[in-house]
């Protein structure tokens, strides 16, 4: 199980995929926005989604797990 | 047995790698960005054909058995070698779409020049509106590199309808001429290939540089022969008046003065003729043979290598989307020799990179800026907000300064790759002295003899644009650059119409009058500063000198690479430079 995690605070932008989604390693999968720059949150090992922990628009702070990947 | 090495091979010879190989996943998910960079070099390539054809059809010429200057610069010009500039610069918005002046660097019989002609098929090459500006911009560069000036001479003179746009005032088309005396002054040698008819301000342009060669049908004079009315005392033209007028024409019989056999055969001002075009550009190589010009291995401190990463790469890296971060060291990768690169003080200023690197192994000096966010930086916020890459803070604004200072103590030509969105703002900036620290960044600049490059790879804004060696720094900058992802503009347009029309919106609001004429007027504006600031329209106002496509940059900085090491006016002896040791410490 790999847990993707903010790397900064800001707010959740989009999110690209869904739960149940396939995904592979370097894929798009949520991009926050912050300081009016996007930060692109990409997957750092390949699997399924299982959880998605924000909707777009959520505050999220540095740290924060934004979803889950088996 | 006699042993040979390169300089300061500890230092030099093996200098750490930077960048890593683009993974699987993410060259899949950047194909949507070298679409968008292909749009933007489509729209780059439709000028410039739009450019190359303007005028009459070079069929035209060549049923004359002519060349146009693309075929003289294409016959002279080292295979490969031609970086060209000002392409589609026109800043007077001509109806002949351009300046009526082709030019560039190239290598000629292996020797870097700097090179320009006057493109034949528009008006024979006559003086047209924004053409001084591009010339003085070409003269100002062969100065600041040291390396010859070759010019193509085909000029008939003021396109006498516009003369107004042409003849008079400070930077007009009569400022070459002083341009290239100050050239000659200097040591800098002009040599002039010349063709046609060229009379008046062709003569000056003709006679002006230091060795001239011409073709068999040119000629140079004071003034042309086809004046042949005079002075018309009723002040108007009648009836009367072009009935001489038609007379005095149909039995001119008068040669055009200044020809091969006054220049040549009297005044001996040409030093060759040539029966063929081609021949005069023979000429030319043969002098360019004899022209200043160090062996490289002089200045090299390592082989030349190409990057160990591909430069095809870049169009993969640097986001069509300027909001999005990137790692400016994987860019860095794809220029340098080798893909090596020496930081100089990584740990502080972290918004910005400073270091040595190779180039065709001449060592050069590379300033740029990092993206992302930056946790914790700068001090002076003390956590108040992070740092933004492409800002400047206090920190990065003192490394580029004693970085420069210490290039100019070595000697180490610097290249500069903007993405810049400004300088930190606010009473906290203003504390921490960052109005002063630019303009520093500035007197260091102004204070070093170097010659240096910029490439705008994606935003140069506000202030920043200027202090990172931006065309603005007149004497140092020798070119600068755009890419297909290049925006140039005081501030993003949505900023500039909010700072411009907020107050209105109060007030309307406050009258309770409809807000949709002022919204109006604010996307308008963004609208505007889009239009203005798009690789295109930066290459035809003058705000950057090329647009260049990304695989291309290394090739540029290649030419200003070995322009400068060349014939350089100072040299730093490499195991005396300081640089190196500082950063091993």
């Amino acid at each position: 199980m790999a847990e993707l995690i903010a790397p900064i605070a800001g707010n959740v932008w989009k999110i690209l995929v869904a739960e149940g989604d396939k995904v592979e390693l370097d894929d798009e999968m949520i991009i926050l926005e912050a300081l009016k720059m996007e930060t692109p949150i990409y997957c750092d090992e390949g699997g399924t989604v299982t959880a998605i922990k924000v909707k777009e628009g959520d505050a999220v702070n540095e740290g924060d797990v934004l979803a889950v990947i088996d | 047995m006699s042993r040979k090495q390169t300089p300061l091979r500890p230092y030099f010879e093996k200098m750490p790698e930077i960048g890593k190989p683009l993974r699987e996943g993410e060259v899949r998910r950047s194909q949507a960005n070298v679409e968008l960079i292909r749009e933007q070099e489509e729209i780059i390539a439709r000028e410039l054909e739009r450019v190359k054809n303007a005028g009459i059809p070079a069929e035209k010429v060549h049923s004359r058995g002519g060349m146009t200057i693309y075929d003289r610069l294409d016959y002279l010009v080292d295979e490969g070698t031609w970086c060209p500039l000002h392409s589609l610069y026109n800043p007077a918005n001509n109806e002949e779409g351009c300046t009526g002046v082709v030019n560039g660097i190239g290598k000629i019989e292996g020797k870097w020049a700097v090179i320009i002609g006057f493109d034949n098929k528009v008006m024979a090459g006559a003086w047209i509106a924004g053409q001084s500006e591009n010339i003085l911009m070409v003269t100002d560069m062969a100065k600041r590199l040291n390396v010859p000036l070759v010019w193509l001479t085909n000029c008939s003179g003021v396109k006498l309808m516009e003369q107004e746009t042409v003849y008079a005032g400070r930077r007009s088309s009569g400022a070459p001429f002083y341009r290239h005396a100050d050239l000659n002054h200097l040591g800098i040698p002009i040599l002039n290939g010349i063709y046609g008819t060229n009379p008046a301000g062709g003569g000056y342009q003709g006679i002006s540089p230091t060795i001239l060669l011409a073709h068999e049908g040119a000629n140079i004079a004071v003034g042309g022969a086809g004046i042949v009315g005079g002075m018309n005392p009723k002040g108007y033209i009648d009836e009367e008046a072009a009935r001489a007028l038609i007379e005095g024409t149909r039995n001119f019989k008068g040669k055009v003065p200044g020809r091969v056999e006054t220049h040549f055969d009297q005044t001996a001002y040409f030093r060759e003729v040539h029966d063929t075009e081609q021949g005069v550009l023979d000429g030319i190589k043969d002098y360019m043979r004899k022209m200043p010009a160090y062996d490289p291995t002089v200045f090299r401190v390592a082989e030349p290598a190409a990057p160990k990463l591909p430069v095809e790469d870049l169009n993969l890296i640097l986001p069509a989307n300027q909001k999005r971060p990137y790692d400016a060291i994987q860019i860095l990768a794809r220029l340098t020799d080798n893909s090596e690169f020496m930081e100089y003080r990584p740990d502080y200023g972290r918004e910005v990179f400073t270091g040595i690197a190779k180039i065709d192994g001449f060592p050069v000096a590379f300033i740029g800026n990092r993206q992302g966010i930056f946790p914790g930086y700068p001090d002076y916020a003390e956590g108040a907000y992070p740092g933004v890459g492409g800002k400047h803070y206090r920190e990065g604004l003192i490394k580029q300064g004693e970085f420069v200072t210490l290039c100019g103590r070595d000697n180490l030509p610097i290249i500069w790759l903007q993405d810049t969105t400004g300088i930190d703002v606010g009473d906290l900036a203003e504390e921490a002295e960052l109005l002063a620290l630019g303009q520093s960044l500035v007197y260091s600049i102004e204070q070093t003899e170097l010659s240096m490059m910029c490439v705008v790879l994606r935003k140069g804004t506000a202030a920043a644009h200027y202090i990172m060696c931006g065309p603005q720094a007149n004497n140092n900058n020798a070119f600068t650059l755009g890419t297909p992802l290049t925006e140039i503009y005081v501030m993003h347009g949505e900023t500039a119409a909010a700072a411009s029309y907020a107050r209105r919106l109060v007030k309307e609001e406050d009258a309770g009058n409809d807000l949709a004429p002022t919204l109006e007027k604010m996307n308008r504006m963004i609208q505007d500063y889009q239009e203005k600031s798009r690789p295109a329209y930066c290459a035809i106002s003058g705000f950057v000198d090329e647009i260049v496509s990304l695989p291309e940059l290394r090739r540029y900085i290649q030419a200003f690479t070995g322009a400068n090491y060349q014939n350089p006016k100072s040299i730093t002896p490499i195991h005396q430079m300081l640089l190196p040791r500082i950063i091993r410490g």
